[in-house]
């Protein structure tokens, strides 16, 4: 609570403190931003991708930059699932804010095979299932084309979660590369899932005329960054309107207006990724300009922001 | 490291599409800017360009005790966000993070500092020789040798050489007439001698298979796109002979020369 304002978001039985976070893959496990930003302010931090082995990831080079946005081709490059438990999830453990680990894998027993581990552990908040990464070769966006698969993990996933008490949300990730976008957020829902989240990148190219080949070593990456976020706060308008459980936006987020519009758009929370290369401010910047719109317009809850929509 | 709205003092042109920038920098407690650390620069828009710019310090003058003292870099125009920097006037907000990564180490004692440097290496690799030199007044090593490459004479930097230092250009229009590395095969450095370089890639790997037939030790200051540049991202990935990868912005982006594998990096 800020004042009379519930900044709090629930998820399934997780009530998130407010409903900024930072998006998988750019915050990293929250200790490389410091000290310039306090990640204990945010609502939620999503974790980079943990998969069972760890993983090398692409060939470099993995990164370019295009009109407002960026291309990436990291391949899920992470320490692997018994590094991240020792090495990674003592720092996270220690965060006020909620921690949501972005789980991913090649087969749908990789999956579960992270959760599964992850539930015997202290300092977990939520999962977001990675059904939507456009850079590898297996698992990723191969399962998040899938409705059928979506549904059949989403349930597995659900279902393997062992620990008493409040149940951690399962966040299933969505990918924009599809023709229809709701019917896989409908799969998810049918499955169990406590929320989705939108959108994941869009696969992208950029060729080096100069040098007549692609300029990161494998052809294609994700897009990311202001250039998607009209794109985003569409499938989030489409999805909020054919879900009944929460929907997460983001996608080229940078600031309050941005986050705004997602939140009129039916989201109930946001990510913030690339915005937070260029200025790591953009978070906290984020929530608190959430906060003066909600002043100006009396609300007591973020919850009520969709409603506002004309 | 930080992020600082700071603002320009000056900037000017050291060569033909080449500028020395330097903008204030407060210190910051003991994370001091040092040769081959570098700073990210937000160039441009808001988040059009959307990722900050890398750049090595090319110098660094600590202010008086409670003052703020003086950064500097050197850079190329190569597309918008450097094209953008070059329009900077003295002045003009900053938006600047770091220090960051991890920069050059020391000689060990008698040795030969063979400083290697072309293109946009230029700034790191003279802010290292002015450094060395100092160690070398203090009888820490040998005199600095400072060796560098260009395409011809115009991309030579306007810019105070310090003693010991080569030019080589292509065309033979301004000193040596060869590329560094013709210039290194013929030079005796008298003592045991450790290289250090920075520059395009073709060159970075000459310098490391000269390394390798002199067992000498080789710190080079590789370049990789960056995002976060504090370790965040994986983005900055720069494969190494044993496999897998280092990551530019926290491991380096000063490495072990010989760890690196020059033929996959491109
Ligand atoms: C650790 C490090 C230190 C560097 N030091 C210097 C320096 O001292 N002086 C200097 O002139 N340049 C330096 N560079 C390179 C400099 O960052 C790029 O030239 C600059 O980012 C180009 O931006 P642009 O918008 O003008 O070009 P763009 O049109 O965006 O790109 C032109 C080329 O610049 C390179 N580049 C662009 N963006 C990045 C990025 N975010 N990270 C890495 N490379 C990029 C790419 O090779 C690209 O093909 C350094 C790079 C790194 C990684
Ligand atoms: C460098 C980078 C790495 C990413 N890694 C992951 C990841 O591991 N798992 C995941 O679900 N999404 C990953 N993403 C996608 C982001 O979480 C986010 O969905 C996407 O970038 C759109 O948001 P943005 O425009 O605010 O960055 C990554 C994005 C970037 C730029
Ligand atoms: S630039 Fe993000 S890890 Fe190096």
């Amino acid at each position: 609570m800020i004042g009379s304002m519930d900044m709090g978001v629930r998820i399934g039985d997780l009530v998130m403190p407010n409903p900024v976070g930072v998006a998988s893959g750019t915050f990293g496990y929250g200790q490389e931003y410091e000290p310039l930003v306090d990640a204990d302010a945010l609502g939620a931090l999503y974790t980079k991708a943990v998969t069972p082995e760890p993983r090398r990831g692409n060939p470099a080079p993995r990164l370019v930059d295009t009109p407002a946005g960026m291309l990436n081709s990291i391949g899920l490059a992470n320490p692997g699932l018994d590094a991240f438990i020792a090495e990674k999830l003592p720092g996270l453990r220690a965060r006020r804010c909620s921690v949501v680990v972005n789980v991913a894998g090649k087969t749908e027993d990789d999956y579960l095979r992270v959760l599964e581990r992850l539930e015997a552990e202290d300092g977990i908040d939520g999962y977001e299932i990675n059904v939507s990464c456009p850079n590898v070769a297996h698992g990723g966006l191969a399962f998040g084309t899938d409705p059928a698969q979506v549904e059949r993990l989403t349930r597995r996933l659900a279902d393997a979660r062992t620990r008493g008490g409040a149940r951690r949300p399962i966040i299933v990730k969505l990918s924009p590369n599809v023709t229809d976008i709701c019917v896989v957020a409908k799969a998810a829902e049918a499955g169990g899932a406590d929320a989705v989240s939108c959108i994941n990148t869009l696969v992208g190219m950029v060729i080096d005329v100069k040098a007549k080949r692609t300029t990161l070593a494998m052809g294609t990456g994700g897009l990311s960054g202001p250039a998607i976020r009209p794109v985003g706060v569409a499938c989030v308008y489409k999805v909020s309107r054919a879900v009944s459980i929460p929907v997460i936006g983001l996608g080229g987020i940078c600031d309050a207006d941005d986050a705004l519009q997602y939140l009129l758009a039916g989201a109930v929370a946001v990510q913030l990724g690339t915005a937070v290369f260029s200025r790591p401010e953009a978070p906290l910047e984020a929530l608190e300009g959430i906060r003066a719109f909600m002043e100006k317009e009396g609300l007591s809850s973020v919850a009520d922001i969709g409603a506002l929509l004309l | 490291m930080k992020r600082l709205d700071t603002t320009v003092s000056s900037i000017r042109q050291v060569a033909e599409g080449y500028y020395e920038l330097r903008f204030a920098w407060p210190a910051q407690g003991g994370d001091e800017p040092g040769p081959g650390r570098f700073v990210t620069i937000r160039a441009g828009g808001r988040y059009d360009p959307a990722l900050r710019r890398p750049f090595a310090f090319s110098d660094y003058r600590a202010g008086a005790a409670g003052e703020g003292g003086e950064a500097a870099i050197v850079f190329q125009v190569r597309g918008r966000g450097t094209a953008h920097m070059a329009g900077l006037r003295p002045g003009d907000s900053l938006d600047a993070l770091g220090p960051l990564g991890k920069g050059f180490g020391r000689p060990a004692r008698g040795a030969r500092p063979v400083l290697v440097a072309g293109g946009i290496g230029v700034g790191p690799m003279l802010y290292l020789a002015a450094t060395l030199a100092e160690d070398a007044a203090a009888g820490l090593c040998e005199a600095p040798i400072l060796a560098m490459g260009f395409r011809n004479a115009a991309f030579a930097p306007d810019i105070d050489l310090p003693a010991g230092a080569v030019i080589c250009t292509d065309d033979g229009s301004s000193g040596f007439k060869g590329t560094v590395a013709d210039w290194l095969a013929g030079f005796d450095p008298g003592s045991p001698p450790a290289f250090y370089a920075c520059g395009p890639a073709p060159m970075m790997a000459a310098v490391a298979r000269l390394a390798e037939a002199r067992r000498a030790p080789y710190e080079a200051a590789v370049e990789q796109w960056m995002a976060c540049g504090v370790g965040a991202c994986a983005g900055c990935a720069v494969p190494v002979k044993s496999g897998g990868f280092v990551r530019a912005c926290v491991d380096g982006p000063v490495l072990d020369g010989s760890i690196v594998d020059w033929e996959a990096s491109r």
